[in-house]
């Protein structure tokens, strides 16, 4: 045990100090990994470095995530991101947080059509951020509710990471995502409830806004919101169909809002210019990091380090109740220096084996991974949700992260609910044909 | 120089640009040839099987493309996020010093990095290693975008170094001046 | 003492690792640890696209990929994915026997030394609808990855359709594909029941995956580790073919028990299919030149 906690140690001192002296992110992970695989290996770094780097680019299933982050770019350089708020408002403007709420179900939405959860908050959070601070919603919120719900785009399916758990445990895939549904509604529920009982407590933090619309105001700006439900209506739509893979739908996002804007007459020479570029640094950028990830995931596995904390867990002989304790308390350590996709690739193959001599069932427990994954999203230094929030909000991401942490917490509840109650998991893939 | 290099960053992000748009393109063509089949289906019985070879693959490539071709025009914009919550405490002084450490530790890693990428496709060109798809495309050429990318990387970073050490402001604005938000 | 890092594409539970942990200890015991050979499996340290390079280039002494991945490279990779060429495990085993010393010609150039290669299951037919014929598979939109898939499905009047891995599930549950070739092992993995109805065992060809060390690192091994290392790679060969064996009996039936329609081909639609299966071959001889014909008339011997 002692010959793994120093190197990781030692890991983790490299890493703070990297950070915290204000090197770039994608940096830090590269050079991190790199110290690693000098010190605590006899691999050649440099070639390693490349082609892992080179395998994690090129990659078909990550195409979607600069599609969409354009699309983010096109709507929030048109009036549709201010026609949808100002449609939803009527709405929801008599709830118990208001528009607040607009952060939980566009990311809930937006998550059905999204496998991952950095796309899910740079596509909402280009658009909500903005309105939200224009309509003087409190900052602390916007940043907490948009960090907490993109999370969602990894439970709720399609799934980045359930596709990368069901292959490695030979899980049914069409299983875990049916099973991630329960869960997903839960916590979108869980999400909303904090925020309205949050909002009735800190009524002066919240924005004067129209004590109660009529239905008549309720139907008048439904022509509001008409091109955004045109536009998830085709998106969603498109993969119903058949017509597209959840891949490709990103695409037909990026058609429609060109068309739409195109209407509108939002979509200038300048506009979609200003667009592509932008989109293409805010992509480029969260490429880079996953790039410093993939490789700090490579030399993770050279050191054995995950696995060896792994199975030093499987040692310790513990009760079911206390085998899914520790590993949580595991995973979000792990979480806080990886991101979940790769904590799950160095640590399945070790723990499975656990959880399957403990009698858990394996599709409940891909389902425990997620939400487990999707809390270190938001905890710092590394936390692609943070990552994105940062650059769309220029707030640094220890900020962001406090302002995510009542979600983290729910997300803590949101395992322990299905601990105690499986069948949030279970009841519909055992349904199911 | 100032120029020179500024213009060679917004070549490289403009061609990143442009292999953003390919992905859009290639992508939307083959749902449109899904769409034409989902038609043609409804109407006649029969699919035609429209399909765009490897697409998927090739959009792959052109990923890899976007995200390395652009790094340095990201650089230059800020848009690279780190985080400054200990260096906005410091003074002038101290931002500078960080700066140059942050700017030289980018110069030396993606110079390392820009090197075995160059090798990978001297090996890749060498062995003659080709796509698995139904398209055999040498690996070698979507690999050059690595390869320069990191390249112009490390040049920015070393732009980045020089700027610094002449206590010159190398980013152009904060990303997120443009949504209103401080 | 010598430690190995070994990266396989396929997870834990597939009989290919189950056989290459097995090769492994063998490796540890003839050599009492001296050579220590540690499985990294599904992709966890190399992925598959990157695994034959990584070991050539010495970055993992040693590594197993699925040898038809780089039929685009040299068509005498993609021998034995050819369909209808050799269709059970005898014919499969003469076919390797007779491609094994141009294979190994053609990896050696690479600095790859073979040590094994094991079969999948026989491909088989998995469809949405009943397929008693060819005019069954007509206009029906079937999953192709590669070439040869896609020849195979435009000869026998099916659609290719273009579909990723993970998005197989949903492109049948939408209407995407209707059909697709694989094996009972991956359909049994993967839960095809969650979306396909009928699984025709049509047997259509037998590909492998091949376990290679790279050469470099083999010669430096003493000549007692390249005994012990030889013969369990003699023995995981002879043991991966029985255990493939095994597996499709055993995923067939796993494929019966969860409410899949197993059928044997009809004699109309398999010889359709062979015929599809002749034209391919032909064509594969022409293409891979004096070496595919050599192989083929070792074959056809
Ligand atoms: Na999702
Ligand atoms: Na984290």
């Amino acid at each position: 045990m002692s010959d793994i906690l120093l190197p990781a140690f030692i890991i983790l001192i490299v890493l703070f100090t990297l950070l915290g002296s204000g090197v770039w992110v994608g940096i830090s992970l590269l050079a991190v990994a790199a110290i690693a695989m000098e010190v605590f290996t006899t691999s050649q770094t440099g070639p390693l470095m490349a082609s892992t780097i080179w395998g994690a680019s090129n990659l078909w299933s990550l195409a979607a995530l600069p599609l969409f982050i354009w699309m983010g770019d096109i709507l929030f350089r048109s009036r549709l991101s201010d026609d949808m708020f100002e449609g939803l408002q009527p709405w929801m403007g008599n709830l118990p947080g208001k528009l607040l709420h607009i952060n939980i179900i566009g990311c809930g939405i937006f998550a059905a059509v999204s496998g991952s959860s950095a796309a899910t908050a740079a596509t909402i959070g280009k658009i909500s951020i903005p309105e939200l601070k224009r309509r003087g919603y409190d900052e602390k919120m916007i940043l907490g509710t948009l960090a907490g719900s993109a999370t969602l785009g990894l439970l709720i399916p399609p799934s980045i990471i359930l596709i990368v758990y069901g292959v490695a445990t030979e899980q049914s895939i069409a299983r875990l995502f049916v099973a991630g549904v329960g869960p997903g509604i839960m916590l979108v529920v869980m999400f909303m409830a904090y925020v309205a009982i949050w909002s009735f407590l800190n009524k002066h933090k919240m924005p004067e806004t129209a004590e109660s619309f009529s239905w008549k105001q309720r139907f008048h700006s439904i022509k509001n919101l008409g091109p955004v439900v045109l536009l998830i209506a085709g998106v969603i739509g498109s993969i119903y169909m058949g017509i597209a893979s959840p891949t490709d739908a990103a695409a037909v996002g990026v058609f429609l809002s060109l068309c739409l804007t195109k209407l509108t007459g939002d979509l200038t020479k300048e506009s979609f210019i200003d667009g592509i570029l932008s989109a293409t640094r805010t992509s480029c950028m969260i490429a880079f990091i996953l790039a410093g990830a993939a490789f700090l995931t490579t030399a993770m596995g050279f050191t054995g380090i995950p696995a060896s904390l792994a199975s030093w867990i499987g040692q310790m002989g513990l009760s079911q109740y206390q085998l899914l304790g520790a590993l949580t308390l595991f995973f979000i350590v792990m979480g806080c220096f990886l991101d979940g996709i790769s904590v799950v690739v160095l640590t399945t193959a070790v723990i499975l084996p656990m959880i399957e001599t403990a009698g858990i069932d394996p599709l409940w427990f891909g389902i425990f991974i997620v939400i487990v994954v999707e809390m270190s999203q938001i905890t710092p230094p590394v936390g692609f949700n943070l990552f994105v929030i940062q650059s769309l909000s220029g707030r640094n991401i220890l900020v962001v992260a406090k302002a995510a942490l009542p979600f983290f917490l729910i997300l803590i509840g949101a395992v322990g609910a299905i601990t105690v109650f499986p069948e949030i998991v279970t009841w519909l893939p055992n349904n199911m044909n | 120089m100032r120029a020179m290099l500024d213009k060679l960053y917004v070549i490289g992000g403009v061609l990143g640009a442009l292999f953003l748009f390919g992905i859009f393109l290639i992508v939307l063509l083959q749902v449109g040839a899904n769409l034409i089949d989902f038609i043609s289906s409804a109407l006649t019985g029969h699919a035609i099987g429209l399909t765009i070879p490897s697409y998927a693959e090739i959009a792959g490539f052109m990923l890899a493309g976007a995200s390395f071709l652009s790094l340095p025009y990201a650089l230059r914009h800020g848009t690279h996020i780190r985080v400054n919550l200990f260096i906005q405490r410091l003074g002038a002084k101290g931002q500078q010093l960080t700066d140059i450490w942050s700017f030289l530790i980018g110069t030396a890693l993606t110079g390392w990095l820009a090197y075995y990428a160059w090798e990978l496709v001297l090996e890749s060109y060498e062995y003659g290693d080709l796509s698995t798809g139904l398209i055999a495309v040498p690996i070698w050429i979507p690999q050059v975008s690595l390869a320069l990318g990191t390249t112009l990387m490390s040049v920015s970073m070393l732009d980045g170094f020089v700027s610094s050490l002449m206590q010159k402001d190398f980013f152009i604005k904060a990303e997120n001046a443009d949504l209103g938000v401080e | 003492k010598d430690v190995w890092n070994m990266p396989t594409p396929y997870p834990d539970g597939n009989f290919h690792t189950v056989n290459i942990k097995t090769f492994a200890d063998d490796v540890r015991t003839a050599t009492n640890g001296e050579l220590d050979i540690k499985i990294h499996s599904a992709g966890s340290l190399v992925k598959h696209p990157e695994i034959k390079n990584a070991v050539r280039k010495g970055l993992v002494p040693i590594g197993e990929f699925f040898l038809s991945r780089l039929s685009n490279e040299n068509p005498v990779f993609g021998i034995d994915s050819i369909p209808f060429l050799a269709t059970n495990y005898a014919d499969a085993e003469r076919l390797w026997n007779a491609s094994r010393p141009l294979i190994e010609k053609q990896l050696q150039k690479q600095r790859l030394k073979v040590l094994f290669s094991v079969p999948w299951p026989p491909q088989g037919l998995y469809t949405k609808n009943e397929v008693k014929s060819l005019e069954d598979l007509k206009g029906v939109k079937m999953r192709a990855y590669n070439a040869l898939t896609e020849r195979l499905a435009r000869l026998s009047g099916a659609v290719p359709t273009q579909v990723e891995v993970p998005d197989i599930p949903q492109a049948f549950a939408t209407g995407q594909v209707d059909a697709m070739i694989t094996s009972p092992s991956t359909g049994a993995n993967s839960k095809a029941w969650d979306f396909v109805s009928n699984f025709v065992d049509v047997q259509a060809w037998i590909p492998k995956n091949i376990v290679v060390v790279n050469q470099k690192a083999y010669d430096k091994l003493s000549d007692s580790a390249k005994s012990a290392i030889d013969a369990a790679a003699k023995a995981a060969q002879t043991r991966g073919w029985e255990a493939s064996q095994a597996e499709t009996a055993a995923k067939i039936k796993i494929l019966q028990d969860n409410g899949m329609k197993v059928s044997t081909p009809t004699a109309e639609l398999l010889n359709g299919l062979k015929k599809a299966g002749s034209e391919m071959t032909a064509d594969w001889a022409k293409e891979s030149g004096a070496d595919g014909q050599e192989i083929l008339a070792t074959y056809n011997k």
